[in-house]
């Protein structure tokens, strides 16, 4: 690959980053997230993460939490984790729809892309916004886990070990989920007009081609294969694995990346700016 | 050493919903002086220039710049524009963005930072470095996008309307920095403001429903055995006018394009000293000219002559 290729690509992320953390939309969006977050930290992981503990070794209470589907977050050494990921599995795809959506459409509409493509190939702007908002996301991701690490060890230190593991377990499995997510808004934000749109497209997609292809593979069962090409298709049955284990699965968002990516390159190539 | 023309388009056609804005427009154009681009709105000017920025593929036809297919890598830094109606991000300052092209031209931090300040300077908004788009206006706007097609050492600059909403304090400065940066620079200027066209270039394109004609200013009177004068007048009697520069010696035509506006046709032969006969002629008649200029206008060139 030409060093030239990498090093656009590299400045590209790299100001993508800068538009998070030094622009007032970038910061107001961080001041946000922070926010809602130490909410959800403070409430949902903390007092649950307390029951978790408390009914851990009880039959009764083990039994409650398999009757309400919860069951799988027994398995879980620190209940946090066990809470946070449950949180994360929803709450980080909605934030990618809405995070990644404007990777090119705004810039498209304005002309901004017409500056930078006189001086970066379409390839390496199309693969560095992508990059870029994977490593904002990725910052997300350890931020979070970082603060629900730290939520566990003051519980007790002597976790920390084990949390250490259960967190990087976390987060690697957040950044795989996050990659299809983020491709499909890559691929939807060269074909639309506006982030909005993106967003809309992609809520569109997620619930309706699931729905599509579940009717037509009742009449087709070979069909029902597709399924895999629906980003976030794994994670119901990652909700029921436990830390390393869920890395099983990894296979299926790095193909579903492959292909969005593969799709957003090439509308991206042809597109007139 | 080959002397591989810096433009080459054969056969270029592009068509919007079945309508050609381009059709198989065949050119090759040297590196040089600055190069005109005219024609009426809808004739196809921003489609060509698109299609060799590489905002557009063509339907169908061959484009080389330099050799290479536009928008390629290799073109990178080699060739700039100023594309029309493309605005910065409104979220970043002026000179953040303007650094960041230059970061992605290849120079280091502090040389992109000393060539955003350089091309700012240029066009005289140095002390707008740090403010955001949004706060410019139109024609500052303008000169900011003027100033980051100017980044870097380009060897082709391709400017779309360069000088519409311009004042003429700023219009002069732009024609300057052309001026200073030919024939290092090429530039391709496509206008609608043909005076200012005719001061610059010495080559036009005109393109028309997408066919394309091109024509050297200089070369087209010399080679002929008439030549032209244009008089501007102030408010004077049209016929008494016509009437009396029909009597100077060498005259064979004049007519009147516009009111006020004389085109006289005459024969060096036969008088080669015919400008101070026909300021004579004014001078004894007390009618005041605005402007006498050789040839015809551009306007006439192009668009009117039979």
């Amino acid at each position: 690959m030409p060093s030239g290729f990498l090093n656009a690509t590299l400045l590209i992320c790299q100001f993508e980053l800068k538009r998070l953390f030094f622009t007032r939309k970038g910061q107001l969006s961080l001041i946000t997230f922070a926010i809602v977050w130490y909410f959800i930290l403070l409430y949902p992981i903390r007092f649950s993460a307390d029951i978790f503990a408390q009914n851990q070794h009880s039959t009764q209470g083990s039994s409650f939490f398999e009757f309400i589907g919860f069951g799988a977050l027994l398995n879980w050494k620190i209940p946090e984790f066990g809470v946070y990921w449950r949180f994360a599995l929803i709450m980080f795809p909605l934030l990618c729809i809405t995070i990644a959506s404007d990777q090119s459409c705004s810039d498209r509409e304005r002309g901004t892309l017409r500056f930078l493509c006189l001086r970066a190939s379409r390839d390496s702007l199309f693969l560095g916004r992508f990059v870029g908002v994977m490593t904002i996301q990725t910052l997300l991701i350890l931020v979070t886990v970082l603060t629900t690490l730290i939520l566990a060890i003051y519980r007790d230190i002597n976790l920390l070990p084990i949390a250490l593991n259960s967190a990087t377990a976390i987060a690697v499995n957040l950044v795989l989920i996050l990659l299809p997510f983020t491709a499909m808004m890559a691929a939807l934000s060269v074909s639309v007009k506006s982030a909005r749109q993106a967003t809309v497209w992609a809520i569109l997609i997620w619930s309706f081609l699931a729905g599509i292809i579940s009717g037509l593979s009742y009449y087709l069962p070979a069909l029902a294969h597709l399924k895999i090409l629906i980003p976030g298709y794994q994670m119901a049955d990652l909700a029921q694995l436990a830390e390393w284990q869920t890395l099983e699965l990894a296979y299926i968002p790095l193909l579903q990346s492959l292909v969005f990516l593969a799709i957003g390159r090439w509308i991206m190539s042809r597109q007139s700016l | 050493m080959s002397h591989s023309p810096m433009i080459h388009c054969h056969d270029l056609s592009h068509f919007y919903a079945g309508k050609a804005a381009l059709n198989k427009v065949n050119f090759e154009l040297a590196a040089g002086e600055p190069i005109g681009l005219v024609g009426p709105n809808g004739a196809g000017k921003t489609t060509l220039l698109s299609i060799l920025c590489g905002f557009v593929r063509p339907t169908s036809g061959t484009v080389r710049l330099f050799g290479q297919a536009p928008g390629t890598s290799a073109l990178n830094g080699k060739v700039s524009a100023l594309p029309q109606d493309a605005k910065l991000d409104p979220s970043f300052n002026i000179g953040d963005q303007l650094t960041f092209y230059a970061r992605l031209q290849g120079l280091n931090t502090r040389q992109a930072q000393h060539e955003s300040m350089r091309v700012l300077d240029a066009v005289a908004l140095k002390d707008s470095i740090k403010e955001k788009p949004d706060t410019l206006s139109h024609g500052m706007a303008k000169r900011v996008a003027i100033a980051q097609a100017l980044i870097g050492n380009p060897e082709l600059i391709l400017l779309d309307e360069p000088t519409a909403g311009l004042d003429p304090v700023n219009t002069r400065n732009i024609r300057s920095i052309i001026t200073e940066l030919s024939p290092a620079t090429t530039f391709i200027i496509s206008s609608h403001d043909l005076s200012e066209l005719g001061r610059l270039c010495q080559q036009i394109l005109l393109l028309d429903n997408g066919n394309m004609s091109s024509m050297q200013l200089n070369a087209s009177e010399q080679n002929s055995p008439t030549r032209f004068i244009t008089l501007q007048m102030e408010s004077c009697p049209t016929t008494e006018v016509i009437a009396q520069l029909k009597q100077v010696a060498g005259v064979l035509l004049v007519s009147n394009p516009q009111k006020n506006e004389f085109i006289v046709e005459y024969n060096p032969a036969i008088e080669p000293k015919i400008d101070i006969k026909i300021l004579t002629c004014l001078m004894d008649n007390n009618w005041h000219y605005r402007q006498f200029s050789q040839g015809k206008t551009l306007e006439e060139k192009l668009f009117f002559e039979g």
